[in-house]
């Protein structure tokens, strides 16, 4: 069985007889050491669960080795702490339980320090339909502290298909306040905003402002090239994402001084039709739009390589990748 | 003398083409702009006002680039589903 850091102390406070076994290397105890807490030391190579006489909770790193541990042995009695020392030392340095993400504080790259800037970011999503609704989602679900949804659209029934966080019986109703409502019950770490409006040269600046990262999930260039200008601007990286069919295109923009959308193609008034005019088969803006919320994730906490300076092309159809080297 | 390059067709041009990659023989004093003409010569009007942009080797190409024998140039135009 698992337990949280939140409800560990819990456990705690109210005085429940319970054993902290801590079974993680010497140098990890002496380098995290778990804070307030009375542990007892082990070596769970040579732990026998008839060593464990009451109740216990076991204690690893990242709350992974010891909850395989006590999946093989089949205990009852043994509980991994979920995220381990390092989310029960990020719940007391300001009662903030950070379990949820135990599985990608783990990474090295992100981290508990990554964690709390993410859960410090305002990401802006601009188009809540085939691209916006999974980025939305994933974006949420990895803590992203605060998320501004802008779409001036309802739902519609042929948006079901490929727009996942919409359902039959919200037909007619705001797209962004939906996407908001169903993206409420994910995660209470991230607070999204519902914006039912299309951006325009009138609102462009107000509803962009102050965001740590823009996401193009737009489906007409119009709208891209006015985020574009914005962006380009206030020097905010902007996730470009845009499919045709089977095809999708991925960038990120304007990045510490990186190319543009104009860069590249600066022509262009259209890119062909929208999704509802050329047709598109719903998983092919699932794999785009995730591709952008991680870029996106990867911009907020400096993880390198990233899409910056290159344009992803993908191909739904024989699923190959190619990444051309914008040296605009 | 000719060369031979390899064009690799992306969203509009590959649906106009009909296939992902097409093998061309040229002159060889030929640059990006004769291979982005004689697609649209292939397609015809399929591709008038597409904007069609250039790569040569995987690297964005702003201006024509001269070809030589191997090369490989991609033909990517925008899209703008989301």
């Amino acid at each position: 069985m698992n337990i949280s850091a939140k409800e560990l102390a819990h456990w705690l406070d109210g005085s429940r007889k319970v054993a902290v076994v801590d079974v993680r290397r010497d140098d990890q105890r002496e380098r995290w050491p778990l804070a307030g807490i009375d542990t007892v030391e082990a070596d769970l190579e040579k732990l026998s669960p008839d060593d464990l006489k009451t109740t216990t909770i076991l204690v690893c790193q990242f709350g992974i080795i010891t909850q395989r541990w006590i999946e093989v042995e089949d205990l009852d009695e043994v509980y991994n702490l979920i995220g381990g020392a390092q989310a029960w030392n990020a719940y007391k340095a300001d009662r903030r339980d950070l379990s949820r993400y135990s599985r990608q504080m783990v990474l090295p790259e992100i981290g508990e320090e990554g964690q709390r800037k993410l859960l410090d970011s305002l990401v802006t999503i601009v188009g809540v339909g085939g691209l916006g609704c999974p980025a939305a989602q994933y974006l949420s679900a990895a803590g992203v502290g605060k998320l501004n949804l802008i779409d001036g659209d309802v739902v519609d029934i042929t948006n079901l298909q490929r727009q996942p966080l919409f359902r039959s019986d919200r037909i007619g109703d705001p797209k962004s306040d939906v996407a908001a409502e169903a993206l409420s019950g994910l995660n209470p770490d991230c607070v999204v905003e519902s914006i039912h409006t299309f951006i325009s040269e009138e609102n462009c600046q107000k509803l962009l402002a102050g965001s740590d990262v823009v996401l193009d999930a737009t489906d007409t260039i119009t709208a891209r090239r006015l985020m574009d200008e914005y962006c380009c601007w206030k020097s905010i990286p902007l996730i470009y994402g845009g499919l045709y069919k089977f095809e999708g295109q991925v960038s990120v923009f304007h990045l510490n001084g990186g190319p543009s959308y104009a860069d590249v193609f600066p022509e262009s008034v259209t890119g062909g039709g929208t999704c509802s005019d050329d047709g598109v088969p719903g998983m092919l803006p699932g794999i785009i739009g995730s591709i952008q919320a991680l870029e996106a994730i990867k911009v907020i906490l400096g993880i390198t390589p990233n899409l910056s300076g290159k344009l992803l092309l993908y191909n739904g159809l024989n699923h190959t990748m190619d990444q051309i080297e914008l040296n605009v | 003398m000719t060369i031979q390059v390899t064009v690799r067709c992306f969203s509009h041009v590959r649906e106009a083409l009909g296939k992902d990659v097409l093998n061309l023989e040229l002159e060889d004093d030929t640059d990006t702009s004769t291979v982005e003409n004689k697609i649209r010569e292939i397609t015809g009007e399929d591709l008038n006002g597409v904007e069609v942009k250039v790569a040569v080797n995987r690297k964005y190409a702003q201006k024509p680039v001269m070809l030589k024998d191997g090369d490989e140039v991609a033909l990517i135009p925008p899209v703008q589903g989301g």
